[in-house]
């Protein structure tokens, strides 16, 4: 009896060991002698997350962008269609340590002539310090975070991404400008609650949230955190309840989004409408699960580049999109991929079509200083991107020094189920619809 | 009186119930087997996991899911004892906290490998009541009334039946028994399986009111841990309303302070108690 039991508990361990083994990525293999100035061939050292909790959260579909965006380029002959690209990938293991290692080992030991990628802003804030430090150039994939550049003033660091003050405060923009349009409320008669999970990314954004309430005026009526991990949110709806807000903006992940949403239904919470800042609001699985309880609901996100209207980009992007999206479902089946997977792809097109091509005409090389210089002329108006934002850095004596000032986040509505650009107006194809219909689930009488 | 105030008031209680039932499932087995289960809440978890497979999966109607479930915690419970408990039940505590913490492990990465991370949910949804202003949750008092009547069911239990007698005796003095001719493995055994089943009841009202995730078991850990100690380790009754004291000082700090200080409030008086009485509130 004994021996069965042990049989059943290790071939259970075994197989769910088995379960847990994520692929490594396969590394291209690279040849020792160090590169010059005059190799054949652009050197790329690409760091994402292919193992561990941000694998999944978003780091494999960027670095499947990347991917894409790299072997369109070899395609077309390479960099100026005539040096080709390598690519030398490097899994960060969802780990700050492993990542700076892996940062240092692309540059040091394999001399890759830029690095890109990165998932998440603990592993931006140091490889960025080492980077710059040593006068190597990396181009930031996906961390947003604002603290990554901040005061930093760095000079060889660059990230094309809108960082997380702006979430914060796009919302309160918005209302400030369609609340006496839609809602017929005056701004400053606005009622707003702002509600967060306690953890660093939901305190960012509430932070930037009340700068923004503060900024155009609104009227802030509950602004309170909550743990995402909390079995009963009962005592905060109440509150809101006996706040009275007309719009709740809402930070979280799950299980709490869920919970809050759940438990706001059975106690019969109402608002005019509530605005999301990514995460738990973005996941797919949040939109299948919630269909038409969360029909209308806004959600303020990186964009993702199949959300454009063609028409409002620069002509060709709409085919640019369409042969990135065709080749990430050949790739994982995805036909919906993430924005962190447009982030991926487009930052990294951009960088090999547009920064390297410069760097090597204007300056000559694609030493990190050309690099740098051409990264600093670079100057692409609004809707000059598949993200639909335009591309120009902040020179080094700015607070936000290598940030690209025209980044922007987007909001989006749900509408059948789907997810449409709403607000800036100049990208939106469509108007929001302001409040919830009579009839919403959340819909004041 | 602010109706809003006492709605979380309401709220509160109606949470305590669940809480209890967890409680005295937990406490039941510490005072009489004397080993600290820490992954209790996660029977709750798979309890959830079969309720969903039977309803979701199967097409069962829910009353039949749910007494399936119960019965299978049961035996889980029964089975966690037998298997895990019962072998090292004379090694030190902390060989015993180290065992059940690696089925806690256990339980967590098999149901993520099984059923993934993905939040799953029953999709049956009771209408709320509306008491003058005041929203109740008909989930919420159906779980309170259920687990009253499970507790009143437990006590008679104890009180009444010649097992019920033997395992307040086991609570007593665990050694003296065997000379009173009762076997000790089975005491333990149907304690270990009222646990399950108290488990299962409340994986079933608890299915009503929350996504089922792998996870799920670390948002009530904590608290029905906290619950036992503060009643008292062993000692149902205090457990019991402690269960509600908990939930009512988390409901109203909740209330007057914030969300994410309510449960520092609930874990502080903890402290407090602790200082002032470290068997629980209610030891003489």
């Amino acid at each position: 009896m004994k021996k069965l039991v042990l049989l059943v508990v290790v071939g259970s361990l075994l197989l769910a060991t088995a379960g847990c083994q994520t692929p490594k990525p396969a590394e291209t293999a690279t040849p020792t002698t160090a590169p010059t100035a005059a190799a054949e061939k652009f050197r790329i050292g690409v760091i994402y997350d292919f193992s561990g909790p941000f694998a999944a959260g978003g780091s494999t579909a960027a670095a499947t962008g990347t991917e894409i965006a790299i072997e369109m380029v070899n395609e077309q002959g390479g960099i100026l269609g005539k040096y080709p690209v390598e690519a030398i990938v490097a899994d960060a293991q969802s780990d700050a340590d492993v990542a700076v290692n892996e940062a240092e080992r692309l540059l040091n030991a394999e001399k890759v002539d830029a690095l890109v990628g990165i998932y998440s802003s603990a592993h931006a804030v140091p490889i960025a310090a080492k980077v710059d430090q040593q006068k190597a150039f990396i181009w930031l994939g996906v961390p947003s975070s604002t603290a990554v550049l901040k005061d930093k003033h760095y000079r060889y660091v660059f990230r094309c991404l809108p960082h997380s003050d702006q979430f914060g405060e796009l919302s309160p923009q918005f209302l400030s400008e369609f609340s006496q349009e839609k809602l017929g409320i005056a701004p400053e008669d606005l009622k707003v609650a702002i509600i967060y999970e306690d953890g660093p990314y939901g305190t960012g954004v509430a932070a930037g949230n009340e700068r923004g309430v503060e900024k155009y005026g609104l009227q802030l009526v509950l602004k309170e955190g909550y743990s995402s991990s909390a079995p009963d949110l009962s005592a905060l709806i109440t509150k809101l309840r006996r706040a009275q807000p007309d719009v709740i903006l809402h930070t979280g992940y799950n299980p709490d989004i869920t919970l809050f949403l759940r438990q706001a239904r059975e106690q019969g919470l109402t608002f005019k409408a509530l605005i999301g800042h990514g995460a738990g609001y973005a996941q797919p699985e949040f939109v299948e699960k919630f269909k038409s309880d969360i029909e209308y609901f806004l959600n303020v996100d990186t964009p993702a580049a199949q959300l454009f209207d063609p028409s409002v980009l620069a002509p060709g992007l709409g085919d640019l999109t369409q042969e990135y999206l065709k080749r990430y479902e050949e790739k994982t089946g995805v036909k919906d991929p993430p924005n962190q997977a447009s982030s991926g792809f487009n930052f990294t097109w951009l960088f090999l079509t547009q920064v390297v091509p410069m760097a090597l005409e204007k300056y000559g090389d694609w030493s990190p200083d050309s690099l740098r210089q051409a990264a600093m002329d670079l100057d692409i108006p609004d809707g000059g991107t598949i993200s639909g934002f335009g591309v120009k850095f902040y020179p080094p004596e700015h607070e936000m020094s290598g940030q690209n000032m025209r980044a922007f986040p987007v909001l989006t509505q749900y509408r059948d189920g789907k997810a449409v650009v709403v607000y800036p107006t100049q990208i939106s194809a469509v108007e929001p619809v302001l409040p919830l219909p009579a009839g919403h689930p959340y819909a004041a009488e | 009186m602010d109706t809003f105030l006492l709605e979380a008031m309401i709220n509160g209680i109606l949470l305590g119930g669940v809480f209890a039932l967890l409680t005295i499932g937990l406490n039941l087995i510490f005072g009489v087997i004397d080993v600290v289960w820490i992954a209790y809440t996660e029977l709750v978890m798979v309890g959830m996991y079969a309720i969903y497979c039977l309803y979701s999966g199967l097409g069962l109607p829910l009353l039949v899911a749910c007494l399936i479930a119960v019965a299978f915690v049961t035996v889980l419970g029964a089975l966690v004892h037998f298997l895990i408990i019962a072998p090292i039940l004379d090694s030190p505590p902390i060989n015993q906290l180290l065992a059940t913490g690696g089925l806690l492990f256990f339980l967590q990465s098999f149901a993520t490998l099984l059923f993934t991370t993905d939040f799953r949910n029953i999709g049956v949804r009771l209408p709320s009541l509306q008491l003058g202003g005041m929203f109740i949750s008909t989930a919420r008092l159906l779980a309170f009334i259920v687990a009253l009547i499970a507790v009143t069911c437990l006590y008679l239990f104890l009180k009444y039946t010649y097992w019920g007698l033997a395992i307040r005796a086991i609570a007593q003095d665990r050694h003296i028994i065997g000379l009173m001719g009762i076997d000790q493995r089975w005491a333990y055994g149907i304690t270990s399986a009222i646990g399950g089943a108290l488990a299962g009841l409340a994986a079933c009202l608890l299915v009503l009111q929350y996504d089922i995730q792998p996870f799920i078991g670390n948002s009530f850990g904590p608290i029905v841990w906290m619950n036992c100690v503060f009643g008292g380790l062993g000692n149902l009754v205090g457990g019991f309303l402690s269960a509600f004291i908990v939930s009512e000082i988390i409901a109203i700090s909740g209330y007057y302070i914030s969300t994410d200080l309510s449960y520092a409030c609930a874990f502080a008086a903890f402290i407090v108690i602790m200082f002032f009485k470290p068997r629980g509130i209610f030891s003489k």
